[in-house]
């Protein structure tokens, strides 16, 4: 029997997670499934990676599946409130607990700060306060946590690896 | 039996962050015999570039690897390897480091040697067990769509 490779994040779930299940199962089976393994509440909500709407729980996953399966987030949290810091100046925006940091540093680096594609590959977000830069799959709600809902970045240079002008040869 | 650097190697490409990679086409998975392990990343143009992961003592000792020929079961030949434009790429994958058997990268464990400066400047770059082989894995991965990132010189036998 097919079955669909479910990858999720969530609230207070460390890293990613997988499931299987079969083609006909709907949402809400997957939020009950993901809700009994974690211990979280009922009423958590369901979102398709990098959807702003909650899905609706009555459709079947296959309605939603791609190749790769289909990749949810389940989150107490509607929105997530996003500031992203670049050279002095502050940007704001409500993104669901669903978006990836890509998608986070897409809008803010291009939309907001005027980027090309090609700087904005050159950018990271880093988590203000903080050296950690989630990777570019990060859902945000996965580092935001109800009821604050919120989190900071700032939009700084992916560096280069120092030191490689330097070395002359491997004398090891 | 297998030894627990192996058994740590197995399990965590076995776990969803691993796997999702490999869906997404991002990385896939060639072989493994230990303490090596072929995978290949994905590069922006879609050519995919196998590296040779040693991987002893992992994961408390990150791993070391370099772009490897799967078909002659050796090192690249430096006309195959990804170019750079003088930015970031050409930065990591520098054949005259380590007769090109090494990343230059902080999550190395033969290039970190001997750059403590590192471990303060670039803190996100350096090895984190708990994360393991992905976080290899997405370094390369985005270097390979950096816009420094060029096609090798030779692209067919």
């Amino acid at each position: 029997m097919r079955t669909i490779d479910v990858f999720y994040q969530g609230e207070g779930i460390h890293g990613i997670e997988h499931l299987e299940v079969g083609p006909d199962h709907t949402f809400t089976n997957v939020k009950a499934l993901i809700v009994e393994k974690h211990g979280l509440q009922i009423d958590a909500l369901l979102f398709i990676e990098d959807s702003e709407e909650p899905i609706d729980e009555s459709l079947v996953v296959d309605s939603h599946a791609e190749q790769a399966g289909i990749k949810v987030h389940v989150h107490r949290c509607k929105h997530i409130e996003v500031a992203v810091s670049f050279a002095g100046e502050t940007v704001h925006h409500r993104f669901s607990p669903g978006a990836t940091i890509a998608r986070v540093k897409r809008w803010a680096a291009e939309k907001k700060f005027g980027m090309t594609d090609e700087d904005a590959g050159e950018h990271v977000l880093q988590i203000a306060g903080t050296n950690d830069r989630p990777a570019p799959g990060t859902h945000l709600g996965a580092l935001a946590a109800c009821p604050a809902c919120r989190i900071g970045f700032d939009l700084v240079p992916d560096q280069r690896v120092n030191g490689a002008e330097n070395v002359i040869e491997d004398l090891a | 039996m297998t030894a627990p650097d192996e058994r740590a190697f197995l399990a965590d490409v076995n776990k969803p962050a691993f796997q999702l990679g490999q869906a997404d086409g991002r990385w896939r998975i060639l072989n493994v015999s230990w303490p090596f392990a072929l995978i290949s990343v994905t590069a922006k143009d879609g050519r995919q570039y196998v590296l040779r992961f040693d991987c002893s003592g992992y994961p408390q000792a990150p791993p070391t690897a370099g772009p490897w020929d799967s078909k002659l079961n050796a090192r690249l030949a430096f006309d195959r390897w990804p170019r750079s434009r003088g930015g970031r790429l050409g930065a990591v994958f520098r054949p005259n480091w380590k007769d090109g058997t090494a990343l230059y990268l902080p999550c190395d464990r033969l290039s970190i040697l001997g750059h403590d400066n590192w471990r303060s400047e670039m803190p996100s770059k350096i090895w984190r067990p708990a994360e393991g082989i992905v976080q290899y894995l997405e370094l390369v991965h985005e270097l390979l769509h950096c816009r420094d990132y060029t096609p090798p010189l030779v692209t067919e036998a």
